[in-house]
Parts: C-alpha cells; structure tokens; sequence
C-alpha cells in the first residue's frame, strides 16, 4: 500500500493506493466461471496512535487499485499512519507512513 | 518524584488502551451484510438504516458530468453534518452499495473514491447518504452518464 499524509494547517490530508484488482462477482463470473470467486477489499482503516480516523466497509464496486483521499484533525508532523485493509478471502495487508 | 512520574505514565497508559478500540467502530459488511446484496438504492438504504425517509440537504456528492471510463470514475463526498456514518449508493449496478464509513471523533467528511460503474447509455444516480448524530438522514445526490462501462472488465 501507498500512503501518503501531509498536515496542512491543523488538517491531515491522507491519499492512499491500496494495490488490488478489485474483481466483482460479475467479471468472476465470467473469468472463471464461478462468481464465488469473486475477490475485493471489503474493510479499510486507518489509525493514528491507536485511534481510528478512517474506517471504511467497502464493495466490488470501487476501482482495481482503489485510492482512498481522506482528511482528518486531531495529528501532529511526525506522527505515524498506519493502514490496514482487508479483503473478501482475508488477506490483509498493513502499511504506514509518518505524516509530514 | 521518580514514584510521581511512573504513576503519570502508567495513567496515560491505560487511558490510551481504552481509546484504542474506538466505541463506535463497526464493520458494517458483518453487522449490515443484506446492505451489500441489495439491488436497488431504496432497499440498501432500508436495509443500513431502516427507514429510507432522508432530506436532500447538507451533503455534497461530487462527480463528471460524463464520465469517459466506467472502471473508475472519481467520486467526493463532503459535508459539515456532524455524523455517525456515511454511505454511498449507485443505481448503475448489480448491487447497489459502494462504501460505508464509520465517523470518528477526529474525521472530516471529505472523501475521495474512485469507483466502477456499468453504463448502459442511461443516466446513473450516486446517492450518499449522512447519518446525523441527530438520527436523521441526509443525502446529496449526483446524476451523471458514464461512456465506457466499468463492471465487464
């Protein structure tokens, strides 16, 4: 995963790429065959400190290779992202990043 | 002094550790899983927050007008609501969710997606709906057409 966090004022601006093809039911479907196979990243959070300030439920319907731009208050420069999402199979993968 | 301190440490210690697991997180594709099979944006929205009563103010969904590729077209939703969730709706596909956020204390509404949407030539309706602290629904809504599908891949 990608993070980048930048403060800008009091405000962290967060633009993240999560590397996942994202294949809905559909494109299994005809792929494969078998729509269960179906595969995307159905959770993402982001935390800083322990405390989440990003969490998202997600469906087959975001783009292969997602970004997610979000903003929150509350962080420092200096303070460390961390990311983890998780998908329909359950792989997980966590990232992070200090914010500038 | 030395007493004073670790004292001061260890109660900073078990403040964090009971932030930590934020009190109103949720993975809404466990506890709302109908949400993520329904077909229509009327049966989503019942199905997440059990009524699809909502007024049409104080959320910002923006999009092209035309999208040219229907595998991503970018979406952001912003608002100054204060809100417990936010979710987003399309009628363009299969199913209709796209994402649900869980607002925590420190989160701004503003966010960006990119997301796929089947085009079929007719216009698509993006639909994101605010749960208020008040209990309340609010939507923003977007109308586009896309010119390239994005769901066959």
């Amino acid at each position: 995963m990608k993070i980048k966090a930048k403060m800008k004022g009091d405000i962290v601006n967060v633009k993240a790429m999560a590397k996942h093809d994202m294949t809905t039911y559909d494109q299994a479907a005809k792929k494969t065959g078998d729509r269960e196979n179906a595969n995307f990243i159905t959770r993402i959070t982001a935390s800083v400190g322990g405390k989440l300030v990003y969490e998202v439920s997600t469906s087959q319907f975001l783009s292969k290779n997602p970004i997610f731009k979000f903003q929150f208050k509350g962080a420092a420069s200096g303070d460390t992202i961390e990311m983890t999402w998780v998908d329909r199979k359950g792989n997980t993968v966590s990232d992070k990043a200090e914010i500038k | 002094m030395q007493r004073r301190k670790f004292l001061s440490l260890s109660g900073l210690a078990v403040a964090a550790a009971a932030l930590a697991p934020s009190a109103n997180a949720e993975d809404f594709r466990k506890t709302k899983p109908t949400v993520w099979t329904a077909h229509t944006v009327d049966d989503a929205v019942s199905a997440m927050y059990g009524t699809t009563a909502m007024t049409e103010s104080g959320v910002t969904v923006t999009m092209p007008d035309v999208a040219a590729n229907g595998g991503a077209v970018p979406v952001n939703i912003k608002s100054d609501i204060a809100a417990k969730s936010v979710a987003l709706f399309q009628n363009a596909n299969p199913e209709s969710a796209v994402a649900a956020f869980t607002i925590h204390d420190n989160s701004i509404i503003n966010y960006d997606l990119k997301i796929k949407l089947k085009s079929d030539g007719t216009p698509i309706t993006v639909t994101a709906v605010v749960e208020g602290k008040d209990g309340k629904l609010y939507s923003g809504v977007k109308t586009l057409t896309v010119a390239l599908g994005g769901c066959e891949g």
